[in-house]
């Protein structure tokens, strides 16, 4: 090469490094070399997620990474969509046995007032450590009572509650009784458990509820066309219970038993709401009306104990195998805020008792996504879809699996938790 | 005439005579003499007699036998019982006869659960419970309890004491009428112990319980061994200090009296045959429901058992833990089976009416037990010798025989049967009349 | 051959069981095909364990099944030993002596509960073995006992006679009863602090030397030559009894501990009376001792994940298992739960991510550890020619999240069979479906 050629090279290769270290594209990350499971769609065994703006831009076998992209080498690593948990108390509570701490519960029968959104703690210790093991968004709900209030759905980011929140009103939290004989079944019990007798005289005042409610909004409506009509009293529970009538939420009902899961179906039939049920232990026995009814079910934590003997041991943990194969839309739950990062563990639990392996997987993303309806958004690696991405050394249901990074809206999260700041602090003892 | 006149003075002499000395018994009456006559006899003791004559006399069986071999005396009042059985009268080792007892709430199950009943509070309780009770002092005798246990053949029982871990001593009453004392053969006839917790103290749990029951029995007898070193040479001793509960527990442990192990379910039957053998107890095991369960145990270290007929399973039992179906099998077949499963095994035992007060459910119960395979004879002895021997009474009670107590039930129909009814009951010689209930 | 650890037997088989004599070729089992998982001797990939009489008598490949032995083929199965619990509740009628605060006269060996369906449960998950105590409502519970899950026997059977003696201590938030209001009339029972409950271990621990050494005098006095006139004995107590065999090394304690401070102190109690601790259990803060504790050769029973339900959980990480283990505490993880008991081996596959742990580690956490703590690894723990046949079998490998229990075998004997679960289940469903059936289980 001439001189000339070689100075011209040397400046090209200057100004070049000088521009890349300049002209990094703002929010332009891919992740390349990863073993992809979109979740929906087949699986790509190696390829690259392009995050811009937040959302998933691309994503495929073949795909040309941007220049000045940031450059993520999942070499060895599998890509999931961020797992979202259909039930919890994130945010809600902090030390179960401290009451202070605990804000999921009112006081009182009837509370559609109660929007757990406005009581999240958004700092809670529990929520970095959900979001360590790869749960991106929440279902956070409120509890007690015959109607409990409104949940919402939180992404697992964010710095102040209103900005993490996702849909401030998820659902509508409804709760039947359990079946009775607790810790009964194979805990050693008293005699036979009975259902109690409330499941359906609930119901029945729950319609009565909501018949009160519409003619209150009927004669509140008439009011305010006509100046010359009284108007109404304002009444925050029936004011409260409208969206819900009028279809602007689901209910999310608390139902255990298979006498109770059937009067349920009908209830939600003949009042016509949208509907999602929650717990369902006895699910499998009326799996065939849920599946017919198109009512999805979210199922709660499968770390209890079958409550009626005769639905055998691990009644619990085939329930969702069961109920998927009659065609019944499932989701799973970890119930709970300080277990919040064992959601995997349900889904892989259900697997090893027969709910098919990518059925459980789409039960920890997908589905729960499409229950609440945000799939739009999230659920799965698709593009035009939030990127809510995680990167992990092996399948994301086992237990030895370590979560490299998670993506929260394209931005990367930070991995660090209460588990993880004790840990360093007294390993430098 | 005057060979006339001179034997009627001698007669109304000797019927002066005869009058003064009748007229001067000893206090109480003598009552009649009684000849039962042409009725079939189960004497328990002997062979039955098919057609016989029972003779009573100052409340004891003076005779017995068949009707050609037994010789009606002038003075008796002939009881026509053509058609009817007699049987000794039944004999229950455990009751709670004439006891006030709370009313236990609905579903509630068997009195001999670990369950504490319904208890007065703290400085309410005129009997609070512990060694030295005699459950004597809070009896209350009424006479339709007493009807109810003629009706159902019962002339004889153990009344215990209900509450408490010691519970106090029992008393032997034969139920020969309304006041209580005539009835009482034996005050103090045992110590009654109870596998269960104290309410609101020590002990609350059935560990703890354990360990106060062998607690009090070795201070029991480091008491009497205190007692024993002082009573023989006092000088240079320091004296022991009187406490009235070590002192009650004494008799038991020095001096084996008997003390009656209520056993909720098969566990306790284990732990107290521990505790018999640790303190060398004159132990006899109560309720035991579950003891078919532990058969080869009680086999290698027979006891008596006082075997309630109230078959209702422990709440903990596998069988009402696994299912609806094993649980009403078990409430239905199995548990009512145990009597009949311990005879099966030969293991003797006697069958007591524990909680129950109604004569006629007794009855029923023992019905449930012959049906469920327990032979009508060792039914019989269950309830009449085997629990004469149990508390010490089978030389006076328990069979029919010459010299014993006259206790007999005069029984229209065989006693187990359904439709058997207790035409006329004797107890001491004292006659009860039942009027003919119709169902 | 009846199974008595059938989740739906009978009762009239159990009936008549009771007068049956003892099984006639009891314990007898060849496993074949399966991937040993030995513990402590490494994996045979493709390999068969001979149980006979109870005692595992070979290990290898290609055993050939002696004549009428059950052979069970474990093909594409994971057979590992019988899991062991070192801290439940479980087959006992009872578990606190909270009346009053020292309480070691009541022994849980006295309230065993061989009806309580728990033990099916925890055979269901794979477990053989139990060490089933006290609560922590006392500073001073009471003797413990170790049990083999032996569904259907009798419950002296039950009771593993090889196992150490171990005596409950409690500390910290359940024994000061923070979480209870004191009623009107009643005094709140002591001690309600922290310091309370050191002072009231070290004080009983005097009165237990006070009580020693009573008897010494005595004893020597008796066996003198010419033994002194009014002599009189001390009054037998079994309370101080007990606390004197723990001073005289017959027992070890087990200290349910959550922070650090308390559990330092009641080493130091440990040290200032003599006696030895075998763990400390739950111990939520052990990862900040970890050195003191390795140091001290104490061990520790802890849970992988469950916190933040007191305070004193409330620091409770999920690296405390696994790091202490890295640090050479001997560690085990427990369930002290009726329902975790099952799933004992999800939460050893935690320490695996929470710690770095490999498999055979995670596994040791649930098998060798436990039975090393408990004084019982020369018969149980793992799978070893002479030791116990005490053998889980697991669809998958048991750190894996999608596997399960088919089969818990106890000395030989199997105790829980899926597939037996399984096949009555169907029967059942089938008689329930019948025309003339008795109303089915709905």
């Amino acid at each position: 090469m001439t001189r000339r050629a070689l100075l011209i090279a040397l400046l090209i290769v200057v100004l070049a490094a000088f521009a890349s270290a300049q002209a990094k594209t703002p929010g332009v990350i891919a992740i390349i070399n990863a073993r992809i499971i979109p979740v929906v769609g087949g699986e790509i065994p190696k390829g690259t997620i392009l995050i811009k703006d937040g959302l998933i831009a691309a994503i495929g076998a073949d795909i040309d990474v941007p220049p000045g992209a940031e450059v993520v080498d999942a070499t060895g690593l599998r890509a999931y969509p961020g797992m979202i948990d259909g039930y919890s108390s994130l945010g809600l509570v902090e030390v179960s046995g401290v009451a202070a701490t605990v804000d999921n519960r009112e006081t009182g029968r009837i509370n559609p007032q109660a929007r757990a959104l406005e009581a999240i703690r958004y700092d809670s210790m529990h929520i970095p450590i959900a979001r360590s093991n790869g749960i991106t968004a929440a279902v956070v709900a409120p509890a007690g009572g015959l109607v409990s209030g409104v949940s919402c759905l939180l992404r697992l980011d964010g710095w102040t509650n209103r900005a993490m929140s996702v849909k401030a009103a998820a659902a509508m939290h409804i709760e039947l009784p359990g079946i009775r004989g607790g810790r009964g079944g194979f805990g050693g019990g008293r005699g036979a458990p009975q259902v109690r007798a409330d499941g359906p005289a609930l119901l029945a005042e729950l319609k009565e509820l909501f018949k009160s409610a519409r003619a209150y909004e009927k004669r509140r409506d008439a009011a305010a066309k006509n100046r010359l009509l009284a108007l109404p009293e304002y009444n925050e529970t029936y004011e409260c219970l409208l969206p819900l009538l009028k279809g602007e939420m689901p209910a999310m009902i608390s139902v255990h038993s298979e006498r109770d899961i059937r009067a349920a179906i009908v209830f939600v039939r003949d009042e016509n709401l949208k509907a999602v049920f929650f717990g369902v232990e006895q699910g499998f026995k009326a799996a065939d009306e849920l599946s017919k009814a198109g009512i999805p079910v979210v199922l709660g934590s499968l770390y209890d104990l079958p409550p009626v003997w005769e639905d055998g041991y691990d009644a619990l943990f085939r329930n969702p195998g069961l109920l998927a194969k009659a065609g019944v839309k499932i989701a799973f739950s970890s119930s709970s805020a300080s277990a919040a990062k064992d959601l995997p563990y349900h889904a892989a639990k259900a697997a090893a008792f027969g709910l098919d392996k990518t059925e459980a997987l789409k039960a920890v993303t997908i589905n729960t996504a499409e229950i609440f309806g945000v799939d739009k958004t999230m659920g799965s690696l698709e593009k035009g879809k939030a990127a809510n991405i995680v990167l992990a050394d092996n399948d994301i249901l086992e237990h030895r699996t370590n979560i490299r990074k998670v993506y929260i809206d394209g931005r990367e999260a930070d991995l660090s938790s209460r588990y993880t700041e004790l840990l360093e602090k007294f390993k430098k003892r | 005439m005057k060979h006339s006149r001179r034997v009627s003075s001698l007669l109304i002499l000797s019927c002066i005579t005869a009058l003064a000395l009748a007229a001067g018994p000893p206090a109480g009456d003598v009552g009649p003499t009684y000849a039962i006559r042409n009725c079939r006899i189960v004497p328990v003791a002997g062979p039955a007699v098919e057609k016989g004559t029972i003779i009573i006399r100052d409340g004891l069986i003076e005779a017995l036998g068949p009707v050609d071999k037994v010789r009606v005396p002038d003075d008796a009042e002939v009881v026509e019982a053509e058609g009817l059985i007699a049987y000794p009268g039944l004999v229950s080792a455990f009751s709670n006869l004439f006891l006030e007892q709370p009313a236990r709430p609905e579903g509630q199950t068997a009195p001999f659960e670990v369950e504490a009943q319904v208890q007065p509070a703290a400085g309410e309780d005129r009997f609070p419970p512990g060694p030295g009770l005699l459950v004597l002092d809070q009896l209350k005798p009424k006479k339709a309890a007493l009807e109810s246990f003629h009706k159902a053949g019962f002339t004889t029982v153990l009344v215990a004491p209900t509450r408490g871990i010691f519970q106090g001593q029992s008393v032997l009453l034969n139920l020969n009428g309304e006041p209580l004392g005539p009835m009482v053969l034996r005050n103090g006839a045992a110590l009654h112990i109870n596998f269960t917790t104290e309410r609101g103290g020590y002990p609350s749990s059935l560990m703890g319980t354990i360990a106060h029951i062998r607690q009090s029995f070795i201070d029991a007898e480091y008491y009497a061994a205190r007692q024993a070193q002082y009573a023989k040479g006092p000088a240079g001793l320091k004296r022991p200090e009187y406490d009235p509960r070590l002192e009650a527990l004494v008799p038991f442990v020095r001096d084996r009296k008997p003390v009656v192990f209520q056993c909720n379910n098969l566990e306790d039957i284990k732990r107290a045959l521990k505790i018999v053998g640790e303190f060398k107890l004159n132990a006899l095991l109560a309720g035991a429901n579950e003891a078919w369960r532990v058969a080869d145990v009680l086999k290698k270290t027979p006891i008596p058992l006082l075997v309630s007929l109230d078959f209702r399973p422990p709440a903990t039992s596998m069988y009402m833990t696994q299912g609806e179906e094993l649980r009403k099998k078990a409430e239905a077949e199995i548990y009512p089976a145990n009597a009949a499963a311990l005879a099966k095994e030969g293991i003797a035992f006697a069958l007591v009416s524990a909680a129950n007060a109604d004569g006629g459910a007794i009855l029923r119960n023992v019905r449930t037990a012959i049906k469920a395979g327990l032979p009508k004879d060792v039914a019989l002895r269950a309830l009449t010798i085997q629990p004469a021997r149990y508390l010490g009474l089978d030389r006076e009670l328990g069979s029919l025989e010459p010299g014993k107590i006259a206790n007999v039930v005069l029984v229209k129909g065989e006693i187990f049967d359904d439709n058997a009814q207790v035409a006329k009951a004797f107890v001491d010689g004292v006659l009860f009349k039942y009027a003919e209930v119709s169902k | 051959m009846r199974k008595p650890a059938l989740p739906c037997l009978l009762g009239l088989c159990l009936l008549t069981a009771a007068a049956l004599p003892a099984f006639a070729d009891r314990g007898d089992l060849l496993i074949k095909n399966g991937t040993i998982l030995t513990v402590t001797k490494g994996v045979i990939a493709k390999g068969d364990v001979l149980v006979i009489g109870g005692i595992i008598k070979q290990i290898g490949e290609n055993i050939a099944a002696p004549a009428g032995v059950r052979v069970v083929d474990a093909a594409g199965r994971f057979v590992l030993p019988g899991i062991i619990d070192s801290h439940t509740h479980i087959a006992l009628a009872g578990t606190n002596e909270g009346s009053e605060a020292i309480t070691p006269e009541a022994d849980v060996g006295t309230v065993i509960n061989a009806d309580d369906t728990s033990i099916l449960t925890a055979l269901s998950g794979g477990v053989t073995m139990v060490h089933t105590m006290h609560g922590s409502a006392n500073p001073i519970g009471g003797p413990n006992v170790v049990l083999k899950t032996k569904w259907g026997r009798p419950s002296e059977e039950l009771v593993v006679r090889e196992a150490l003696p171990t005596l409950k201590f409690a500390l910290g938030e359940n024994v000061k009863q923070s979480g209870r209001t004191v009623q009107p009339g009643q005094t709140q029972r002591y001690p309600a602090t922290r310091m309370g409950a050191n002072a009231i271990i070290r004080r009983e621990f005097q009165k237990a030397r006070n009580y020693m050494e009573q008897w010494d005098r005595y004893n020597k006095a008796a066996a003198a030559k010419n033994p002194p006139k009014n002599l009189v004995p001390p009054r037998q107590d079994l309370r101080l009894e007990v606390l004197a065999e723990l001073l005289r090394g017959n027992m070890v304690a087990r200290c349910h501990s959550y922070q650090a401070t308390e559990t330092l102190e009641f080493m130091e109690l440990a040290k200032e009376f003599g006696f030895k601790i075998a763990c400390f259990e739950h111990i939520w803060e052990g990862y900040k001792i970890a050195d003191e504790l390795a140091a001290a050769k104490i061990g520790i029973s802890v849970f992988a994940d469950s916190w933040a339900y007191k305070m004193e959980a409330a620091e409770g990480i999920a690296y405390d298992a696994g790091y202490c283990a890295k640090r050479g505490v001997l560690v085990s993880i427990n369930s002290d739960s009726g329902e975790r008991i099952r799933r004992l081996f999800n939460d050893a596959a935690k320490t695996m991510k929470y710690g770095g742990l490999s498999e055979e580690e995670a596994l040791k956490l649930i098998t060798i550890n436990p039975a090393i703590q408990l004084g019982v690894d020369r018969i149980v723990g793992s799978l070893e020619v002479g030791k116990q046949g005490d053998i889980a079998i697991f669809n998958e490998h048991p750190m894996s999240a999608y596997t399960r229990c088919d089969m818990t075998i106890i000395e030989g004997d199997v105790y829980f069979d899926r597939d037996l679960v399984l096949k009555e289940r169907e029967e059942a469903a089938k008689k329930a479906a019948a025309p003339r059936g008795e109303g089915g289980v709905s």
